[in-house]
């Protein structure tokens, strides 16, 4: 079936990538942990699960199928409710961008050219293959990326139709139609029929999921007790990780954080200028920009990225506890709050960004585009202007996964959190 | 004082909202066995021919009061009318709509046949936003006709003829509550289609359809009639100064429309309106539900007299939709 893949080329290009990108999890990991003092307890868990990649292990899914996903708008509790394992497979790799670079063009995202790399050479995060790939149709990128995938991976691709606007009642009755299909797909393709009871608790779990991560996102408007790097690489592990277990781990470090706050234990200067991480979605091992934002005296203290905020804040309601009305409201709430620049008009966004830098009390934004992401370097022109009429300080930053640029941002970030720092008077 | 505010921020508004609903359904259905009789000009649909009723509905009052000659409307006469309207004022605007989601009998028996739908898992069907649209004028022409037939009853329009007395009352007789309240106290006399005359036949006939179509009609979509209560206009026209209120802060909204799902007369701009600050439409019935499933601090917020009664917060939000999961375990 896959003529690309019974070669000595591709045995030994997987071999390489894995070194490679075993390689890499080892140094952000480092950098991550030790280049921190006192990072809370409760990371541990989060630190170790993402250590396994290391030693080419997997995320134990229990012997339950597997689904990957491709984008945040897709009802994970559908798949949950069909006994399946969800798991969003986009990547951060820069090790699998480098195998995606040579099947798609140049100027194409890093994260888009990460994961299909990843796909190619099975090197998915959790120990099955996935039995299909639900792919959202939202940028142009991710909607080519599935045909193009076609013959580079033996798993199927299911593009899930995401309208391209998201304010008309009929961009709302498509996208539930969308999803209700896509409910029998599921039930199709794992074999298991999602009932009501199923389907309830699902929502439930994903709804405790919620609350924790609420709990998490509110502490953070405080003094830091976190940093930001810590907590992408925590939403990070909700793509893959069994969601209970996740779940229990993020209790344990929301107790330890409130302690932490009660005690005035704070993670760093308590005056150090606070971010705003903005724009293309800093994907774990690629902590390029967070890491040296933090290193640099900067405090990321939230993040509004398809990977983090965007994937759990917002949450279901539900009138009648029936698959009529449980399904349509999940639709709804994958679609309506949802802030992806792939949806015009995308006024939600800059509001949302208003008030999280009024919450958050921010003193500076930093706002990061991938190479090639163009949905989100269009919108930063009108993200800038309308800081500019706010007197809120902005960075673009372009970058990708590469860590030739380094130095070069290392010094932009530099000036701007010196700046910032002038503010806010340390 | 936080700890009542967090303890009715948390609370079940439905299930209070539910038992409320009994007791003045009892009240305002049985009432008038006790001898109860609270006014004459309650905005909500307590029916007098219902003969137990323990009040009744302004819109009755209203259409017997103008059922008078221009000349006796100008004499004092006509002050009645402004006194019986001023105690209806009154009434309205200490509760609102919340008249229609707490207290209305009519409301509450809507909200059973739900519940009753609900038990046997039939889905229910919403209108398309367009329908919608329309069908929200429907309860002004009620109103305008309510308030026309009975003057031109008792006077000349124009020159043209006065109309027969047995279009009256206008409303009342083409109004299901008419057919359907006296069932309770076991009098079924208002089944009868009256063939006396044409109007009486026309109106009778359009009653008893009325009361079919609104069992039908609620059976599949909540809150059927409501949407073309005449009551409902009338109030919504005091509406803006009434002391019970909800507010929005759109800059805390997210969108995510959880609101608007729950709401079950269908309001979209409790979802997508950002810039009001007075959200109560014309068809809200301030059962609150939507406050209930709103999980910004503060984004949606009843007040009385600018005095906050209940917020939506986050962690009434989870209370009341996260976290019952007997499936996961504590630690």
């Amino acid at each position: 079936m896959n003529k690309n893949k019974n070669t000595d080329r591709y045995e030994r290009m997987k071999k390489t990538s894995s070194v490679h990108m075993a390689m890499e999890i080892k140094k952000t990991l480092k950098e991550t942990i030790e280049d921190f003092p006192n990072n809370p307890e409760g990371m541990d868990y989060f630190y170790k699960l993402v250590s396994i990649f290391t030693e080419e292990k997997k995320i134990n899914t229990n012997g339950k199928k597997v689904i990957a996903t491709t984008c945040v708008q897709v009802p994970t509790e559908l798949i949950l409710a069909a006994d399946a394992h969800p798991f969003r497979m986009c990547s951060g790799a820069y090790s699998t961008d480098q195998i995606g670079s040579e099947y798609l063009p140049a100027k194409t995202c890093p994260l888009v050219k990460s994961t299909l790399g990843m796909m190619h050479l099975d090197f998915y995060q959790v120990d099955k293959k996935p039995l299909a790939v639900i792919n959202p149709t939202t940028c142009d990128q991710k909607r080519k990326l599935g045909e193009i995938s076609r013959d580079l991976v033996d798993v199927p691709h299911y593009p899930l139709e995401l309208p391209p606007t998201k304010d008309t009642e009929e961009a709302r009755i498509y996208w539930q139609k969308v999803v209700k299909r896509f409910t029998k797909y599921i039930e199709q393709i794992t074999g298991n029929k999602i009932t009501r009871q199923k389907l309830k608790n699902s929502i439930r779990k994903v709804s405790r999921a919620q609350q924790e991560y609420r709990k998490f996102y509110t502490l953070r408007k405080g003094k830091p007790v976190i940093w930001g790097k810590d907590s992408i690489l925590i939403t990070n592990t909700y793509f893959y990780d069994d969601i209970e277990r996740w779940t229990l781990s993020m209790k344990k470090l929301n107790k330890e954080l409130e302690r932490k706050v009660k005690n005035k234990e704070y993670i760093t200067n308590a005056r150090s200028p606070r971010i705003l991480l903005t724009g293309s979605p800093s994907i774990f091992p690629n902590l390029k920009i967070p890491l040296l934002i933090e290193s640099l005296g900067g405090v990321i203290v939230a993040e509004e990225f398809c990977s983090t905020s965007r994937m759990l804040y917002d949450t279901v309601a539900v009138d009648e506890w029936f698959m009529y009305d449980m399904v349509p409201a999940l639709a709804d709430r994958y679609l309506k709050p949802c802030t992806c620049p792939n949806f015009t008009p995308n006024k939600d966004r800059e509001r949302r960004l208003l008030e999280m830098i009024k919450d958050f009390s921010i003193d500076g934004v930093i706002y990061q585009t991938f190479a090639g992401c163009q949905l989100y370097d269009m919108e930063s022109r009108n993200i800038s202007k309308l800081f500019e009429k706010n007197g809120t300080q902005m960075l673009l930053i372009e970058t990708d996964y590469s860590p030739e640029d380094h130095g070069q941002i290392s010094t932009r970030l530099e000036a701007f959190i010196e700046s910032l720092k002038t503010r806010t008077h340390i | 004082m936080n700890k009542i505010k967090t303890y009715i921020d948390n609370a079940n508004v439905s299930r209070f909202r539910f038992w409320v609903q009994l007791v003045t359904f009892i009240l305002f259905v049985y009432g008038g066995y006790w001898g109860i009789s609270i006014s004459q000009n309650l905005p909500i649909f307590a029916c007098p021919y219902d003969h137990a009723t323990g009040g009744t509905c302004y819109l009755i009052s209203l259409q017997h009061q103008l059922h008078i000659t221009w000349a006796n409307l100008f004499s004092w006469r006509g002050v009645a009318i402004l006194t019986s309207f001023g105690t209806f004022l009154i009434f309205f605007l200490v509760l609102n709509k919340a008249w229609c989601g707490f207290v209305c009998p009519v409301g509450t028996l809507q909200d059973w046949i739900t519940k009753l739908r609900k038990s046997l898992g039939i889905r229910f069907s919403r209108y398309e936003d367009s329908t919608f649209k329309y069908l929200k004028v429907i309860k002004y022409i009620f109103l305008l006709w309510l308030l026309i037939v009975p003057l031109a009853i008792a006077n000349s329009f124009f020159g043209l003829p006065q109309m027969s007395h047995d279009w009256f009352p206008p409303f009342c007789t083409i109004c299901p509550t008419r057919v359907i309240m006296p069932l309770f106290t076991g009098d079924v006399s208002q089944l009868i289609i009256d063939f006396s005359s044409t109007p009486s036949l026309i109106m009778t006939t359009l009653g008893v359809l009325a009361a079919g179509l609104f069992l039908t009609g609620s059976f599949v979509k909540k809150r059927f009639f409501c949407l073309f209560c005449p009551m409902s206009a009338l109030q919504y026209l005091f509406s803006k100064i009434a002391f019970l209120r909800l507010n929005k802060d759109g800059n805390k909204c997210t969108k995510c429309g959880n609101c608007y799902r729950v709401c079950d007369v269908g309001i979209k701009e409790i979802a997508d309106d950002i810039t009001s600050k007075n959200i109560v439409k014309d068809d809200c019935m301030l059962c609150l539900k939507c406050v209930e499933a709103c999980p910004e601090d503060r984004c949606l917020e009843v007040t009385f007299l600018k005095f906050p009664i209940i917020s939506a917060t986050e962690e009434g939000f989870f209370k009341r939709y996260g976290t019952d999961n007997k499936e996961l375990k504590d630690e």
